[in-house]
């Protein structure tokens, strides 16, 4: 070899790699990771694109990913996507903020009393397992068309989730993490600021994380039952007039804001919670 | 006036009689070690002194003072770290002193002096999850030192450790011991250790937990592994081993049926 080869002792400390094996290195371990991950999406996209173009050439049945795109960049322009995606991000957040806040709440109001959790569980687990999206339309003639019946949709979906992990993760704290503590003289305030709450942040984080796929299920679901704009509104109107790439656009925006909330999540995870991982 | 005082202490679980009429006077700067079989009570013992567990009836005067629950006057070692595992080591070391108030730059610089002293220094911001099962335990020792105790009550801190991080950590803990001459209640299954380390072995017997006798350690000071294959050193465990030993075969049996 012409090149001089890097020392083989493996104990020696590792001197800096030079820029172009420091790149190379990065490409193989994108390699590695993501290879096969990027070959499986790229080679469904291009399936769909053939099926769609040869087998089922019918828009009005299919759309092809690149008919898709076109169709977001067009309902972009006309400024349509971002109104749709503004409605429904505001009924998603409003109704999400308000669940935890009162799913956190509920969590440590069970925690804290056996009492309260009595009385509390039977609601929270009946109304956990119920599909309570099928009461959309009753919101929605209740507050109208607008988007407090879709926030109120998002609410009841998203709180009992919450309120359940919550309630678990301050049930699970360590004993053993307790008991350190209480030798050190604490008192129960100081044991649950200390250990309870934070070891139940892991649990509490798995409790949003689930909410946010049933949220935007809750918002779509609600949309569709009736409303005046949102990505719901904008996929049963595109239904309506048979126009695949604008439904489409529509589904695709939202997994698209499904995987980067979820992701996002996977994010926080790691810089909140880096404990769990191991 | 002894350091630590028990008299006519008892502890019942309902039916089951845990602890009976024990009687000790510790003296101050004393290392004494508590052996015995599984379910002779040793730990419960400890547990009563350090105020995690209540006795019940019989004494238990610390400097003077009897102890009903946790203070900042006992610390505890725990068998496994309890560390928490969100902390880094210098916060989890600092607890204590938080627990009591708010935390000091002096509090800090303690803290940072005791991490050292355990053998962590350059350790501080790492995690637990980053460190040795030897190393969570210097973290244990150094966070029960911090709040500068009168008496140290270790409760088999060294158990899950593999043979040769035992007998390092032993070695540690005596030279920390005799540097500050801590108080120290150290309960172990280990005879060796707890020979190696003392100045009294009490040795407990089980059905009821009570104080069978009590051994004195007349090796001289500071020691150092080597003491372990002394004659001496071998005499004195075979004496306590031969002790409890019908007791610990009793108790082994016990807990296979």
């Amino acid at each position: 070899m012409s090149v001089p080869s890097q020392s083989v002792d493996t104990a020696a400390p590792v001197s800096p790699a030079p820029p172009k094996a420091a790149f190379e290195t990065l490409l193989e371990i994108l390699r590695q990771r993501y290879l096969a991950s990027f070959l499986s999406v790229a080679g469904g996209l291009a399936l769909w694109e053939l099926i769609s173009r040869v087998l089922v050439a019918n828009s009005l049945f299919l759309a092809a990913p690149s008919q898709i795109a076109v169709a977001i960049y067009n309902l972009a322009r006309t400024g349509q996507l971002g109104h749709h995606v503004g409605v429904s991000a505001a009924e998603f957040a409003l109704g999400y903020v308000i669940a935890c806040a009162i799913g956190i709440g509920l969590g440590l109001a069970m925690a804290a009393s056996a009492t309260m959790k009595q009385a509390l569980q039977p609601w929270v687990s009946g109304l956990y397992a119920t599909p309570t999206i099928a009461l959309a339309p009753l919101f929605i003639l209740w507050f109208g068309i607008g988007i407090w019946s879709k926030v109120l949709v998002v609410v009841t979906l998203v709180l009992f989730p919450v309120a359940i992990n919550t309630e678990a993760g301050l049930r699970t704290t360590s004993e053993r993490l307790i008991e350190m503590l209480r030798s050190f003289g604490a008192t129960r305030r100081q044991i649950f600021l200390k250990v309870s709450l934070p070891s139940a942040v892991p649990f509490i984080l798995a409790g949003l994380k689930l909410g946010i796929g049933r949220g935007l299920i809750g918002v779509v679901v609600a949309e569709l039952f009736g409303s005046r704009a949102g990505l719901g509104n904008l996929i049963s109107q595109s239904a309506d007039a048979f126009n695949m790439p604008d439904l489409f656009a529509g589904v695709v925006i939202l997994a698209f804001a499904g995987i980067v909330m979820t992701a996002g999540f996977g994010w926080l995870e790691q810089r909140l919670v880096p404990w769990t991982r191991d | 006036m002894s350091k630590l005082a028990i008299s006519r202490l008892n502890k019942s679980f309902g039916d089951l009689e845990a602890l009976r009429g024990i009687n000790l006077a510790v003296e101050r700067g004393e290392f004494i070690s508590v052996v015995g079989p599984s379910g002779c009570g040793k730990t419960t013992f400890l547990r009563i002194i350090a105020g995690l567990e209540q006795a019940t009836s019989g004494e238990v005067l610390l400097d003077g003072h009897a102890v009903r629950k946790p203070g900042s006057d006992r610390g505890f070692v725990f068998q496994n770290d309890s560390l928490l595992p969100w902390r880094t080591v210098l916060d989890n070391a600092i607890i204590g002193r938080e627990l009591a108030g708010p935390v000091r730059p002096a509090d800090r610089k303690d803290t940072m002096e005791l991490l050292k002293l355990v053998g962590l220094e350059g350790f501080e911001h790492y995690h637990p999850r980053q460190l040795s099962g030897g190393m969570r335990q210097r973290v244990n020792l150094a966070r029960a030192l911090a709040i500068d105790p009168e008496i140290l009550l270790m409760d088999e801190p060294f158990a899950a450790l593999d043979a040769q991080t035992r007998e390092i950590m032993q070695t540690e803990l005596l030279r920390i011991w005799e540097r500050g001459q801590k108080t120290v209640l150290f309960v172990t299954h280990q005879i060796d250790e707890a020979v190696f380390l003392s100045d009294r072995v009490l040795v407990f017997a089980r059905r009821p937990g009570r104080l069978q006798a009590e051994v004195k350690i007349p090796l001289p000071r500071p020691r150092n592994l080597a003491i372990k294959r002394t004659s001496e050193f071998v005499a004195l465990v075979d004496r306590i081993w031969r002790m409890i030993e019908d007791d610990v075969r009793a108790a082994a049996l016990y807990e296979n049926t």
